[in-house]
């Protein structure tokens, strides 16, 4: 019978009732709307770095803190025995890097030489699409350089580039290739210091007298978050001299921009829900002076204080929970519409957008962690408003209350 | 045996400046199946007597027995269980929930009883028969008369088979014949099921209809007549 008083009363002023429900409403609308788009962001970003560099990698055991030529490892059936019975995996890439010096004609620079294998690569990343000048990687001993490279070095498409490095156990590495194109990415620092070419030409370069030497593998999974669960299981097939990296390490900067767009959010959210609490907290000041007598008599006919308390809670609480619900049943709809539609971003907005290799829409998030964040900031904010009835119930007499 | 023993009870309110004395010795007893008026001015003390025989307030001196329970050794907390199982209220104000049927306020303090749903829902239908206001079970107090709702707070009152019933001027909100009708069915009750009324009031009609008055000036009792009605 509680929660057939609590949810009557109120109802009794169903006006003050709907204020407040609809200040719940509209600051969980608009704290939906607004985080939904900038988690959407986020989590772009966040899918565009992965697509990079994999959700997972395994390298030679010390090669994540020291990215050392030295330890690179030859591809075996072990580590490919490790892949297969795993079936969240997507696609493996190997991948071989290693610094050296790069010159044409009077200049030289120290670059990174990346050893890819290109049509996996051009599938993951679409490489060939960044092309500016020339083509794409076709056949053995061609090099991609990016445009502020090839600017440095005064080299140009058909030229050939002299590679000289440390390679691999002490030895010496040295090549000459052919510039087959020049490449533009987001990054200004991959135009100025990489340099792609065929892995076999990169293994090669670093280590002619034995085929398969890589760095690493990438590894694609069906899912970002399969990437915890699938470690330590790889870690395990691997043994000691392997490690596996998630995209969480590799990515550890980016998720800390993450998180700081996300913290520099919450100040606007903020306002909205201290405008939601005080639409909250002035309703329930009201009902609990309204029913100052209501509780007087209860109290008097034999009601247990605890379980005015927990009338006084609900009475709060079912206020909150019909902005909540209202706002969810509204926005729900509408976000996962536009999750599945992203609004498309036109212009030179979105030109910026496909350099950084992003795709050019205003993405949507519809998380289950943010639904269920504001939900739980909502019932929080209601929890705290529901504090001044129940200390009043309380503390309160009886008599006085009668005599108001 | 009495059922209520107030023995040289004392209440002073400090709330102001100025101690106000509202009750100075009062020695009252009362009997099973009775059916009494506390009468006298405003301001005599007889609400604040009420207050305390009913459990609302405790005497600052003196002891208050029922049924030799000394109400001042117990806890807020079975203070509030003490009157939940042995007094009944009917205010001057009616003081029905107001989002609840007559039905439910009458079944309400059967709930906070612990009775089960079942018997409840009888044991509150047979006591809205008996004050006759089962036709209205299903409206709320807005929709009953001034006369209706008191009924209903009599039932609520009844219904959880209090030792005693305390009413705080039952009868100011309530017209001449609502009044006669109350105070018909209290005395019916009372001589029924032999429910022990206690009335403060100062409404002639319910004098008229007491068995016995005491009456209180000053915060002390002036006089004390038992009537043969």
């Amino acid at each position: 019978m509680l929660l057939a008083i609590a949810w009557r009363n109120i109802w009794r002023n169903r006006r003050r009732t709907l204020i407040a429900a609809s200040a719940v409403f509209m600051a969980m609308a608009l704290a939906l709307l607004m985080l939904s788009i900038k988690y959407g962001s986020l989590e772009q970003m966040v899918s565009v770095g992965i697509n990079q560099v994999g959700n997972l990698q395994v390298h030679d055991s010390g090669y994540w803190q020291n990215k050392s030529i030295e330890h690179s490892f030859f591809d075996n059936p072990k580590v490919e025995q490790a892949f297969k019975g795993l079936p969240e995996i997507k696609r493996v890439i190997p991948h071989l890097q290693t610094f050296s010096l790069a010159s044409y004609g009077s200049q030289t620079k120290g670059i990174m030489v990346s050893g890819i294998d290109p049509k996996l690569e051009d599938q993951q990343i679409g490489l060939s699409n960044k092309i500016i000048k020339g083509h794409y990687l076709q056949k053995n001993d061609e090099v991609l350089i990016g445009d502020k490279m090839s600017e440095f070095l005064k080299i140009g498409v058909g030229d050939s580039i002299v590679l000289l490095g440390q390679g691999y156990r002490g030895v010496t590495s040295y090549g000459i290739y052919k510039v087959a194109g020049i490449f533009h990415l987001p990054s200004n620092e991959m135009n100025t210091s990489i340099l792609y070419m065929n892995l076999t030409d990169a293994q090669r370069f670093v280590y002619p007298y034995q085929k398969g030497l890589l760095t690493g593998f990438s590894i694609y999974l069906d899912k970002p978050s399969l990437a915890e669960k699938i470690k330590p299981v790889l870690e395990k097939k691997l043994g000691k001299d392997y490690e596996v990296i998630t995209w969480k390490t590799m990515l550890s900067e980016l998720l800390k921009t993450v998180k700081f767009g996300k913290a520099a959010n919450q100040i606007f959210v903020l306002i909205l829900y201290v405008v939601a609490a005080f639409g909250i907290f002035s309703t329930v000041l009201m009902m609990t002076m309204e029913k100052r007598k209501q509780y007087a008599v209860m109290v008097s006919i034999g009601m247990n204080r605890k379980k005015l308390v927990w009338l006084s809670i609900m009475e709060t609480f079912m206020v909150s929970i019909v902005g909540v619900v209202a706002a969810l049943a509204v926005m729900s709809p509408l976000l996962f519409y536009m999750h599945f539609h992203p609004i498309p971003v036109t212009g030179d907005m979105a030109k910026m957008y496909l350099q950084y290799n992003i795709e050019p829409i205003l993405p949507f998030s519809v998380s289950s962690s943010l639904f269920i964040s504001q939900t739980v900031i909502i019932l929080t904010l209601s929890f705290l408003s529901a504090l001044y009835p129940v200390i009043y119930v309380l503390k309160f007499n009886v008599l006085n209350a009668f005599r108001h | 045996m009495s059922i209520i023993q107030a023995k040289n009870i004392y209440k002073v309110y400090n709330e102001t400046n100025v101690p106000v004395n509202a009750l100075n010795g009062v020695d009252l007893e009362i009997e099973k199946g009775e059916f009494t008026a506390i009468v006298g001015p405003s301001g005599s003390g007889k609400t604040t007597l009420l207050n305390i025989i009913g459990g609302l307030d405790l005497p600052t001196e003196g002891d208050i027995y029922i049924e030799g329970t000394n109400l001042k050794s117990l806890s807020s907390r079975k203070l509030i269980d003490f009157r939940l199982h042995n007094i009944g209220f009917v205010f001057q104000a009616y003081n029905l929930i107001p989002v609840l049927t007559a039905m439910e306020n009458t079944e309400f303090i059967l709930e906070l009883q612990g009775v089960p749903k079942k018997d409840r829902e009888k044991r509150a239908m047979e006591i809205l028969e008996t004050v006759d206001i089962a036709d209205k079970k299903d409206h709320k107090p807005g929709q009953l008369s001034g006369g209706q709702q008191q009924r209903v707070a009599v039932a609520r009152a009844l219904a959880s088979q209090p030792k005693y019933i305390i009413a705080d001027e039952p009868t100011a909100n309530l017209d001449s014949k609502s009044t006669e009708e109350l105070l018909t069915l209290m005395k019916k009750m009372n001589q029924k099921f032999q429910t022990t009324f206690i009335f403060a009031t100062h409404d002639q009609r319910v004098m008229d209809k007491a068995l016995r008055i005491v009456t209180i000036d000053d915060g002390k009792i002036v006089s004390d007549t038992q009537f043969e009605r």
